[in-house]
């Protein structure tokens, strides 16, 4: 068997019932190659069923877990307990849930309205380009979808947007941002208008102050401050 | 106790969509597309439908391109009947790759991001059993994004529907549909947050709500893949398709079973024993490591079987490897970007220096609710069911038959998704907004009665264990009638145990615990059907493999479709294979004869 470690999680609870919050203390013997969905999972099973928190995936590939432990906003299915306590040096995590929407139920965060500002971008080809004239796809080098293939892997877990310094309430955030740059770089997109439209809008690119935590947090790796730079050079 | 249930209000549409993951929205989009104005409401389990299943598929979606001066649409048709053991439908598998292309082109024009050859094409790569020459050497089919094929097209068709007004609503499933005279005429849902039941009322309803392997120990599919759209059709009455048909994917990252794949092996990476032996040349000597999945996933329970398998300490599993050092960097950095990263962060390897450590993975449900080539919803052998619609993984059309080859879902989600979107727009022709739904109090009130008022001392947690523990121990890889027969038996005792667990909270709203025993109450209720229709089938097809029982059987040349209106009270039918390819004596008809399956 695998090493395990006695972890304490502080985890804010609210209760949509009664209005309560608080924040309620847990304490567990996980391996240390549980990810922290499964520890979540193991104080549903052993202690409380009624902590609620959310996931869909559980390998970092659909962006429902995000979570806010000791301070950094990540998905709860890619931090393993041996990682935690590596990264953050102790073996006690405060767990918050993401600030970028509405609480339901204690860790669980009505993303589906964080979501309205990823809509506002519009992330679809708004005016594509003439197709081919063999009648098939349109051609795209390998380098030019290099420039900004990194940024189609965003999944919209909205940690960036929760770590963003510039307050949510006049910027679209980061993902949303760098979803109209995708479209903006995408040789096939013509509404160029449209777009810059999108980028320079009052609640648009120029509200990033360029401290790139949201590269720092991205659980994908993506520096995603460097496609809102090139937004604002206007490189594209 | 909480307030009484009641259905809060009724909303109206033309079409509803339960279900909004790659095959639901690209059926959205085409009846957007097609028909301006009409109103889609489309229902999802998860925040968004970004957020769907559809988009964990990586490895790529089978198409042939015309230019292909190789390939060609009847190697792709015969690859998929042989790959399904002689059991899927050749009117469909014909429908499916003659528009594959198609289907492909449209995605590109519509944003997607797909990778490129130097030539600014979109590349392609091999994947099991797509061969060239009906079974000669492997072809270059599996048209991919990086390795997030499924995120690409799900980005796409969703976006689509975004820019269409179709109205999503989030966090809520379907409990039951609604019917007037035959007729579907909508649903019954339940929002998440709020706690509340609404009725929606639709001209047409398609049921998209894909997978359901979570029942099994190690599954590669999401938390919300729980059969629910199988319930509801069984629970109206109507039969499900060839459900003993379960495929696992021979690698799943062991431990919780995250999918590594397939594309991997396209790119050249082998799987070796404990002895670091290439052990697939010993049972499929000409496609070896790219033989189709059951063939895969039966020859590593093998190898552990035999003592050639290993044993991994932490996640207490046995396992095999499987060897991706020789590829170039560049493949890994750009190919294989995101499971390279899996590997690193969930079980801590490099695969570039390191040995991977996998095992065979619950991975998809080939069988579904029985359509006919048009996404139709069938009622029994002879007739449909007016105003329902289902395509998708929860549908079976079939395109896979008992097994399904790697790419083809990705491909059938887009073809049949539009397929019949095509349809419903033809139906929305004739159809009238259906009345006032029956006065009759909803299923689900009992159901969640049950479960709110539930006294005793089972638990969660242990239930829904002793499920997925027993599913993959005798409704796994590998059956007997033994083991089928003990499952049976041990399902019906769950089942009656899952109504004896207390819930922490009784509140409507936002309440976890009342939406898993839902959700554990149809898996319960699928692995009822998976495991009587595994028991019928005394031959091995497919992924369907039966210990006591072999070898294919001409005997069981058919579908087998189940009805089971209350639990386990199972009555089976049959619905014959379509061999009209074989029937039409054009060229190469004798290939699509039930054919000996060698690779």
């Amino acid at each position: 068997m695998s090493t395990s470690y006695t972890i304490t999680l502080d985890i804010n609870r609210y209760d949509p019932d009664t209005k309560l919050s608080w924040v309620q203390t847990y304490r567990v013997e996980a391996s240390a190659i549980l990810r922290f969905v499964d520890v979540l999972r193991k104080i549903n099973d052993e202690q409380d069923p009624t902590l609620a928190w959310s996931s869909s995936c559980e390998h970092a590939q659909c962006g429902s877990c995000g979570v806010i432990v000791n301070g950094k906003p990540l998905l709860a299915c890619e931090l393993l307990v041996k990682d935690a306590v590596g990264q953050f040096k102790t073996h006690t995590f405060k767990l918050k849930p993401l600030t970028i929407a509405p609480v339901l139920r204690d860790l669980v965060v009505d993303l589906e309205k964080a979501y309205d500002r990823v809509h506002k971008v519009r992330p679809w080809l708004i005016k594509p380009a003439s197709p081919h004239p063999d009648g098939d796809e349109y051609r795209i080098s390998p380098k030019t979808l290099e420039t900004y293939s990194e940024a189609t892997r965003c999944i919209n877990c909205f940690c960036c947007a929760t770590a963003c310094i510039s307050t949510h309430h006049h910027f679209l955030g980061p993902n949303a941002s760098m979803a109209n740059m995708v479209r903006l770089m995408d040789p096939r997109e013509m509404a160029r208008k449209e777009r810059m439209d999108i980028l320079y809008r009052e609640d648009g690119v120029y509200r990033c102050h360029t401290a790139k935590a949201c590269s720092f947090v991205c659980p994908k790796d993506i520096d995603v401050s460097h496609f809102l730079a090139l937004g604002k050079e206007g490189r594209f | 106790m909480g307030a009484a249930l009641t259905v809060d209000s009724t909303l109206r549409c033309d079409v509803l969509i339960i279900g909004a993951g790659g095959a639901g929205l690209r059926a959205t989009a085409q009846i957007a597309e097609r028909r301006p104005g009409t109103r889609i409401m489309a229902l999802t389990k998860v925040f968004s439908p970004q957020k769907s299943h559809t988009t964990t598929a990586q490895g790529g979606m089978a198409a042939v391109d015309p230019k292909d001066p190789m390939d060609r649409p009847i190697f792709h048709t015969f690859d998929t009947w042989k790959g399904s053991d002689c059991s899927a439908d050749q009117n469909v598998i014909k429908k499916v790759c003659d528009i594959g292309w198609e289907e492909v082109v449209w995605l590109e024009r519509h944003g997607m991001h797909f990778s490129r050859t130097e030539e600014g094409r979109i590349a392609k790569r091999p994947f099991g059993g797509h061969m060239l020459d009906f079974g000669e050497r492997m072809a270059f089919r599996a048209c991919y994004e990086a390795d997030r094929t499924g995120k690409g097209i799900m980005d796409t068709v969703w976006a689509e529907s975004l820019k269409y007004g179709v109205d999503f609503i989030g966090q809520c499933v379907a409990t039951e549909l609604l019917f007037r005279d035959g007729q579907c005429t909508g649903a019954i849902i339940f929002r998440y947050p709020e706690g509340k039941f609404l009725a929606i009322l639709a001209k047409a309803t398609i049921i998209a709500t894909g997978g359901n392997t979570r029942m099994y120990l190690v599954s590669s599919n999401c938390r919300g893949n729980t059969g629910d759209g199988l319930v509801l059709a069984l629970q109206a009455g109507l039969p499900v398709m060839d459900l003993e048909a379960v495929q696992f994917h021979p690698t799943g990252m062991v431990g919780p079973g995250i999918l590594a794949s397939e594309a991997l092996r396209g790119e050249g990476a082998i799987l070796r024993n404990k002895d670091e032996e290439p052990f697939m040349e010993r049972y499929a000597p000409t496609a070896k490591d790219l033989a189709p999945r059951d063939l895969i996933s039966r020859a590593i329970i093998q190898e552990i079987r035999e003592g050639r398998g290993l044993f991994h300490e932490d996640h207490n599993a046995h396992h095999v490897w499987l060897d991706l050092r020789h590829l170039p960097t560049e493949v890994h950095e750009k190919k294989i970007q995101e499971v390279c990263s899996f590997f690193k962060r969930f079980v801590g390897v490099d695969p570039e220096k390191d040995l991977c450590p996998v095992a065979p993975t619950a991975h998809y449900q080939m069988g579904g609710i029985p359509t006919n080539e048009f996404g139709e919803v069938q009622s029994d052998s002879q007739g449909i069911v007016p105003g329902l619609f289902a395509c998708g993984e929860v549908a079976a059309a079939s395109l896979h038959g008992l097994n399904r080859l790697g790419t083809n879902s990705l491909l059938e989600l887009i073809t049949m998704g539009r397929v019949t979107g095509e349809r419903v727009v033809e139906y929305l022709k004739d159809a009238t907004d259906p009345e006032e739904p029956p006065g009759s109090r909803p299923i689900v009130f009992d159901q969640f009665s049950t479960y709110l008022n539930a006294q005793g001392k089972e638990q969660y947690a242990q239930v829904r264990d002793s499920l997925r523990n027993l599913m993959m121990q005798k409704v796994g890889i590998f059956r007997t009638e033994k083991s089928l027969v003990e499952a049976i038996e041990a399902l019906a005792e769950l089942r009656e145990r899952a109504t004896h667990i207390p819930l922490g909270t009784t509140s409507l709203s936002a309440n976890q615990d009342l939406w898993q025993i839902w959700e554990l109450n149809n898996l319960i209720t699928v692995s009822m059907v998976i495991a009587q229709g595994a028991l019928a089938r005394k031959e091995s097809r497919g992924a369907h493999f039966r210990e006591d029982y072999p070898e294919r059987s001409d005997a069981f040349n058919y579908h087998t479709v189940v009805y089971m209106p209350q639990f386990n009270e199972v009555t089976f039918g049959k619905r014959p294979i379509d061999m009209s390819i074989f029937e039409a004596r054009g060229e190469h008809y004798e290939l699509f004869d039930y054919i000996e399956r060698e690779y």
